[in-house]
């Protein structure tokens, strides 16, 4: 129209000549900051991220996501001891996201599929990574990942190390085991099966040999327990007995198994006597809700019939006919870290009771002495090392867990990268606090239970080694994902552009962008974002 | 839960004079992007007059009248029959004005355009005060609510604007809430739809005027709702009542979310709980007898 003809009363101009951005003191700043989960995970795993594409149905990139940080979400999925369901934030408006049923879920999806990984581009280095457990295998994928040449030394038959030769078959499937495990290896490995490194020396050499030595052997002595005759007939190695095909464990075992600890291992032999048709006892210092072992684990050794003795230590034990022990009930004192307690008797509690076995299965001791010379008599961490060699896992570790140990192995690997391929690429961590349940926008997240994860029925259980736990069904597994808050991670629900009084957020594909010239600095969207993904930062000029 | 999506079109413009994080500004934007193009604005003098104008500037894009308090339902009549005249009925005649300029200067205007019907759409900004002028008391401000006017809290309770229209027997009357924008653009949707009278009452927590923090009014509209101070409801022809939000929350963290209550005593809130869940029930209970 024409200006010209207009009456002077009319307005001719539109507001967006003020440019009300300069009231502003602070500017929203988009960053995806870690969920306590996040914080929470032994690899560090994106669990927002894949949770994310789960609920978008992309199986595929869930899975890409998650193998960044650990090569074996199937198995993670089935054993983890999930730390990140215990941090996340949903448990504070209804329950917990089942995280570890979900990683199951895309682990399974990426078997079924046959999804591979690629080596990257090869940069003409090597690395001797010496065990094929958790740690050795994470840290040989991640290496691969960056084309760092891997020469691996497994001193038994096969790879897997406690995932093969301590978790049982009813917790850990085998072909869940070996498929996840091809996988690395066929991303081009030099495997050196049945080949242990000896001794000191024989470290030193392969250092020499390769520009860097990952070293995680696990922790194979087994404690002992004072009090206990361990060259009787009766007392059989825990470890030696979850190793033995089923035929071996039927014959090391009498009627009644009394099961000395309260760890996962403990758990794992008092289990699968109970298969081998055995009555079986548990006997614990721990007193009952402190045991170390997971909860499911302890509810479901119940469910199948083991007996439990908490807050008791075995003073003696006699053979004969049958065993005959004599205990004590103690007090017992968490220590500092994991691992360390101190326990009394409380007097006049001394009970007797008999059985025919005993299994004792109170934890590890890694071999430090074998190494002493090369890594010193405190033991090797990661991040302290000696020359070129470094260690991860049980060997290095008091965290008897396996994810704790892939972990490990990929912040080994990737120092090694960085210092041997410096410029192949690595995720950058997210920056920030983590973020708390108060910034999440609860209106935005309808109150919801968690998916149960089904299990098989208990008269089934007790018949073979079958897998419990069972996988989600795929409808209920997307349910779960929705639960999800998401937290700290844009879920590109426009709730920011589309809540600004000022029309200061530009839709980008993907993301935002917020228009200084008439931000005022509200933060109307920071409060309206239902995940945390955005806060506000001191807009200095 | 609301999905708060809805499509902008460009017809409501940055660089207005709005508080920042004034939902005002926000339902403002909902409201004309839901109108379009083809509309004409009146407005009252207001919080809204102050946001649209700043002569000669304007952050809507369609005209608006700025015009005297007492005068939106009129000067919104004469607009629409101007333009029926000129064979642009259907063109949206859309008026704004706050509480003040509604339930108390405007309301006989509003009264007799009701009564005669008037093909409008009538906009209450309701901060419940006259906010603009440093915050007095009006008509609309609740039970127990502290103004400059009203220091120890207003002695009487909130006008009945819906009731008071519900008698007028006109097509469409509903309340609003910033809390739920989607229910907002389908209301101003469904309005625009409709021949005759139609009067919308949106809820805007006012950030300097109730004591509210600069990011929460949103929260504090959805509190409003959620606690059932102010239900979202719609009534047709006077004789269809719809509740459609539930009260889910008692309105202890809607009073401790603003400075205005903070005055009160345990028992002027529990009295005030109370006047809430009666007032919620007779809503439930008109809704009964009068069902959709």
């Amino acid at each position: 129209m024409n200006k010209q003809a207009l009456s002077p009363l009319w307005t001719h101009l539109t507001s967006e000549g003020n440019r009300t951005g300069t009231w502003r003191a602070a500017l929203p700043r988009y960053q995806d900051q870690p969920s306590p989960c996040l914080g929470a995970c032994p690899v560090s795993g994106r669990i927002a991220t894949w949770i994310g594409h789960v609920k978008a149905g992309d199986l595929r990139a869930a899975w890409e996501v998650l193998c960044d940080n650990n090569p074996f979400p199937a198995i993670a999925g089935r054993i983890c001891h999930h730390p990140c369901e215990t941090a996340c934030n949903r448990a504070k408006l209804d329950e917990t996201v089942s995280i570890c049923a979900l990683e199951r879920h895309v682990g399974d999806a990426a078997l079924a599929a046959g999804w591979g990984f690629e080596a990257g581009p090869e940069r003409g280095v090597s690395v001797a990574v010496i065990g094929g457990g958790p740690a050795g295998l994470s840290a040989a994928y991640q290496l691969r990942r960056a084309g760092i040449a891997v020469t691996l030394y497994e001193a038994r038959e096969a790879l897997g190390g406690l995932m093969r030769y301590g978790i049982p078959s009813y917790r850990l499937a085998r072909e869940v085991l070996e498929g996840e495990i091809a996988r690395i290896t066929a991303m081009g490995i030099d495997l050196r099966l049945g080949t242990g490194v000896a001794d000191a020396a024989a470290l030193e050499a392969l250092a020499g040999a390769h520009d860097a030595v990952f070293l995680a052997t696990g922790a194979s002595l087994p404690k002992r327990l004072p009090g206990l005759d361990y060259g009787a007939g009766f007392v059989v190695d825990s470890a030696a007995f979850l190793v033995a095909p089923e035929e071996e464990q039927k014959a090391m075992t009498g009627a009644h198994v009394l099961v000395i600890g309260g760890g996962s291992a403990a758990m794992d032999v008092a289990r699968t006597a109970r298969r081998l048709g055995r009555r079986v006892t548990v006997m614990t210092l721990e007193p009952e809700g402190q045991l170390p072992a997971q909860q499911v684990e302890i509810e479901e050794a119940a469910e199948e019939g083991v007996a439990f003795i908490t807050g008791a230590m075995l003073k003696h034990a006699e053979g004969g006919e049958t065993v005959t022990i004599t205990a004590v009930r103690v007090r017992f004192e968490p220590g500092e870290t994991r691992g360390q307690f101190s326990v009394s008797e409380i007097g006049g509690s001394a009970f007797s009771l008999t059985c025919d076995t005993i299994i004792p299965a109170i934890g590890q001791d890694a071999d430090l002495a074998r190494w002493g010379a090369v890594l010193g008599a405190d033991g090797p961490v990661v991040g302290r090392r000696a020359g070129r060699i470094r260690a991860g896992g049980d060997v290095a570790s008091m965290e008897r867990f396996v994810t704790h140990a892939i972990g490990m192995g990929k912040e080994a690997a990737r120092e090694i990268i960085a210092e041997l391929a410096p410029d192949a690429p690595l995720p950058a961590p997210l920056p920030g606090p983590l973020v708390g349940y108060a910034r999440i926008n609860t209106a935005y997240h309808p109150g919801h239970p968690r998916v149960r994860q089904p299990s098989a029925p208990l008269s089934a259980r007790l018949q073979s080694f079958a897998e419990v736990q069972q996988p989600l069904p795929a409808e209920a597994a997307r349910r779960e994902a929705e639960r999800c808050f998401s937290c700290g991670t844009c879920i590109h629900c426009d709730n920011c552009y589309l809540y600004c009084p000022d029309m200061a957020i530009t839709r980008l594909l993907p993301g935002y962008e917020v228009k200084t010239d008439y931000c005022k600095g509200c933060g109307l969207c920071v409060a309206e974002c239902p995940t945390g993904a955005i806060h506000m930062q001191e807009d200095v000029p | 839960m609301d999905i708060s999506r809805y499509e902008d079109h460009g017809q409501f413009c940055s660089g207005h004079a709005a508080c920042g994080g004034c939902v005002e500004a926000l339902t403002m934007r909902v409201i004309l992007n839901e109108i379009g193009p083809d509309a004409v604005g009146v407005v009252a003098p207001s919080c809204t007059a102050v946001i649209l104008g700043g002569y000669p500037t304007s952050s809507a894009r369609i005209p608006f009248i700025h015009g005297l308090i007492e005068t939106a339902a009129a000067m919104g009549t004469g607009v629409k029959r101007g333009l029926a005249a000129q064979g642009k009925g259907d063109t949206t005649v859309v008026c704004f004005a706050g509480d003040g300029g509604t339930y108390d200067i405007g309301i006989q205007a509003l009264s007799s355009a009701a009564e005669r019907n008037e093909d409008i759409l009538y906009v209450c900004f309701d901060n419940e005060g006259y906010m603009n002028t440093g915050g007095q008391k009006s008509s609309s401000t609740p039970h127990g609510a502290a103004t400059g006017s009203t220091p120890l809290g207003k002695a009487t309770v909130k006008k009945n604007l819906i009731e008071i229209m519900v008698a007028h027997r006109i097509p469409y009357i509903a309340t609003a809430s910033p809390s739920h924008l989607a229910d907002l653009a389908a209301k101003v949707r469904k309005a625009r739809a409709i021949r005759g009278m139609k009067v919308l009452i949106v809820v805007i927590p006012c950030l300097p005027g109730w004591g509210v923090a600069d990011d929460s009014a949103v929260r504090v509209a959805r509190l409003a709702v959620e606690s059932g101070v102010f239900p979202l409801m719609e009534v047709e022809n006077g004789t269809t009542w719809r509740i459609a939000s539930e009260q889910t929350r008692p309105i202890d963290a809607y009073l401790a979310s603003q400075k205005r209550y903070r005055h009160l005593s345990d028992g002027e809130r529990e009295a005030l709980q109370a006047e809430v869940d009666a007032g919620f029930a007779r809503l439930k209970a008109l809704e009964a007898i009068n069902p959709g």
